[in-house]
């Protein structure tokens, strides 16, 4: 979990090393002393999570072993054991959530990926154009998720733009049935998810476009490099510990997501769109089965922490190289 | 938006990073392919919100035969109706409530706590932001289950207390590790300087640290506001009935009922955004730079 490498200097540390000038006695005194009341400064939120946020986590996890429905929610929990992990199995939902999940991940991630990284260079010109259609993706990225999921969901019905397109240019005979067909509705919902995360990832991939000295460019292009080579050769490299960070953090967004799911397909058909996250959803507040929805929600809570594990590891061996 | 995961600062000389390297001008130059391809952009995120607009100006009825028409008497029923329903300021007044609650409420905890974690370097420091990277990586459906139940218990249903606490909850991970990074950028000197000038800790974190990071309290403020007006889940939950409900629950609400009246539900959406679309409009050039910034640098 450090994200810290231990190697590095705090940059207090670091400044008081490089000026020798600096009366040391003042230094030694103020800053021990100093950095312990600092503390204190966390300690509202240390309070606040522990009773909002930790204390949740063990109730969930007390109820993932527990007989809950609606009616013993406020009262003794029957201690069940692995029961409910054992239900899920047998009901077969975890394993198709399980698929779905990975699905849904792996779609998300590959499409907000490159497609942010192509709009960043898109966008990386600083012509009006390029700023204003920038300006928009970043609008959209801020409107809640419930009004891009409806309007999504309108686009893509029966008679919705997307079939009037594609019926018009003579690619369907029948509409396309995007959202309750079990094939497809996974992946609409995938898609239009990333639709939503490639603005944020294009802000942050054209950042560390425009980081690339434009020296670098101008000598490239008396080497005679065209627009292709420089893409591949210099930009790419030079975005490369920005893909690695983004990476977790579109993974982490496509895990977590849930709210398309909600508007859009609402699960379905089927269990066709059923993530984990949503599984834990509907079986706590649909089938009011709270103690299969906390086993749910403890089996993603679990693969969280895989996910942390592996990102602090992926930070620390880009920083030792 | 949903809540954009932050990665905790990896570089550690911020203090150059955030003292805002001038942004370079990038020439202007031919570009045969980028061109239309920056139209094809253009037109797969500017359609949808045209649709929005463009569909929330129709009648039910044309909507029934096709949903792609664009020829049609343009009719601002929708709205009327929805203006007309005393229902939708009760929602707007709720949306207003929760999100400014919110945003007050994660700033106050949450700013302090970036402070504190950028300016101590400690193993506390260290165990702090991985707790914070792993809570902002849970699924807010695990957090909705227990907290329904820990509500009841505590008689936070039903009220908007507790949507706040949640919200703030589900926010707070996300709001430090954003603000972490702009109190790093503070020289430490000017701290020194303000000690050495006899100021206490409180002082100099009020008079001194506030003000100059003071974008970054202002981009992460936005941000936290701009979630909480759309966050729906726990309002839908911790609401016993939709009487109560912030505008982004009845709209999620209403687009998973049955026969679905298009325009009005599209005006719905535009009347939820117009908020978001004043409140862009003002910090758009901050949110920029401080995103960037903050998230992944």
């Amino acid at each position: 979990m450090t994200v810290e490498t231990s190697s590095t200097l705090s940059p207090a540390t670091r400044r008081a090393a490089t000026r020798p000038a600096w009366p040391a006695g003042t230094r030694k005194r103020r800053s021990p002393s100093g950095n312990r009341k600092k503390l204190a400064f966390i300690l509202p939120a240390a309070i606040f999570l522990a009773l909002f946020s930790f204390y949740p986590m063990v109730q969930l996890l007390r109820m993932s072993v527990s007989t809950v429905n609606s009616s013993t929610l406020n009262s003794a929990w029957d201690f069940v054991g692995l029961a409910n992990f054992a239900k899920g199995v047998q009901q077969g939902d975890l394993g198709i959530a399980f698929g779905n999940t990975a699905i849904f991940v792996v779609v998300v991630t590959v499409l907000g990926l490159l497609g942010g990284l192509v709009a960043a260079i898109l966008l990386a010109a600083s012509t009006r154009m390029s700023a204003f259609v920038l300006g928009l993706m970043v609008f959209i990225w801020a409107l809640p998720p419930v009004v891009n999921g409806s309007v999504w969901k309108f686009l893509l019905g029966d008679t919705g733009l997307i079939n009037a397109m594609l019926g018009g240019v003579g690619l369907t005979q029948h509409a396309v049935p995007f959202l309750y067909d079990e094939h497809f509705a996974l992946m609409s919902v995938a898609i239009v998810n990333s639709w939503a995360v490639i603005p944020f990832n294009a802000l942050v991939f054209r950042a560390a476009i425009l980081g690339i000295p434009a020296e670098t460019f101008e000598a490239a292009r008396i080497d005679g490099a065209n627009r292709w080579q420089e893409i591949r050769h210099m930009i790419v490299p030079a975005v490369r510990p920005t893909t690695l960070v983004l990476t977790v953090l579109t993974v982490v967004y496509a895990f977590r997501s849930f709210d398309f799911i909600y508007v859009m397909t609402y699960g379905g058909p089927g269990t066709a769109t059923n993530t984990l996250p949503f599984l834990s959803y509907l079986q706590a507040f649909v089938r009011y089965d709270f103690g299969l929805g906390a086993a749910t929600a403890v089996i993603s809570v679990l693969l969280v922490l895989v996910l942390a594990f592996i990102y602090a590891r992926s930070i620390r061996s880009e920083e030792a190289h | 938006m949903s809540i954009p995961a932050i990665a905790p600062t990896i570089t550690h000389d911020d203090a150059t990073d955030a003292a805002g390297r001038p942004a370079r001008r990038r020439r202007r130059r031919f570009e045969p392919v980028a061109g239309p391809l920056r139209l094809v952009l253009f037109l797969i995120y500017a359609v949808p919100i045209f649709w929005i607009i463009l569909t929330s100006l129709k009648s039910p009825g044309d909507v029934i035969s096709s949903q792609a028409s664009v020829v049609f008497t343009p009719t601002l029923n929708a709205y009327i109706e929805a203006l007309g329903n005393a229902g939708l300021f009760t929602a707007l007044q709720q949306s207003i409530v929760i999100a400014a609650g919110t945003t007050a409420l994660t700033l106050a905890i949450a700013i302090p706590a970036g402070y504190g974690l950028a300016r101590v370097d400690s193993r506390v420091t260290t165990i702090g932001l991985g707790l914070l990277i792993v809570l902002q990586m849970v699924p807010q459906t695990a957090n909705v289950i227990p907290l329904f139940q820990i509500f009841g218990a505590w008689g936070l249903l039903n009220q908007n207390l507790g949507v706040i606490i949640a919200d703030t909850a589900l926010l707070i991970p996300f709001a430090v590790l954003l603000l972490r990074p702009f109190f790093r950028a503070v020289p430490d000197a000017l701290e020194e300087a303000a000690s050495i000038d006899g100021a206490s800790t409180l002082r100099t974190f009020f008079s001194v640290m506030l003000p100059v990071a003071r974008n970054g309290v202002a981009t992460t403020g936005t941000l936290i506001f701009l979630l909480s007006w759309g966050e729906f889940l726990y309002a839908v939950n911790f609401f016993l009935s939709p009487g109560n409900y912030p505008l982004s629950a009845l709209l999620a609400q209403q687009v998973s009922a049955f026969g679905i009246n298009w325009p009005g539900l599209m005006a719905l959406a535009v009347i939820t955004s117009v908020p978001i679309l004043i409140l862009f409009v003002c910090t758009y050039r901050l949110l920029r730079e401080g995103l960037t910034l903050g998230a992944v640098k």
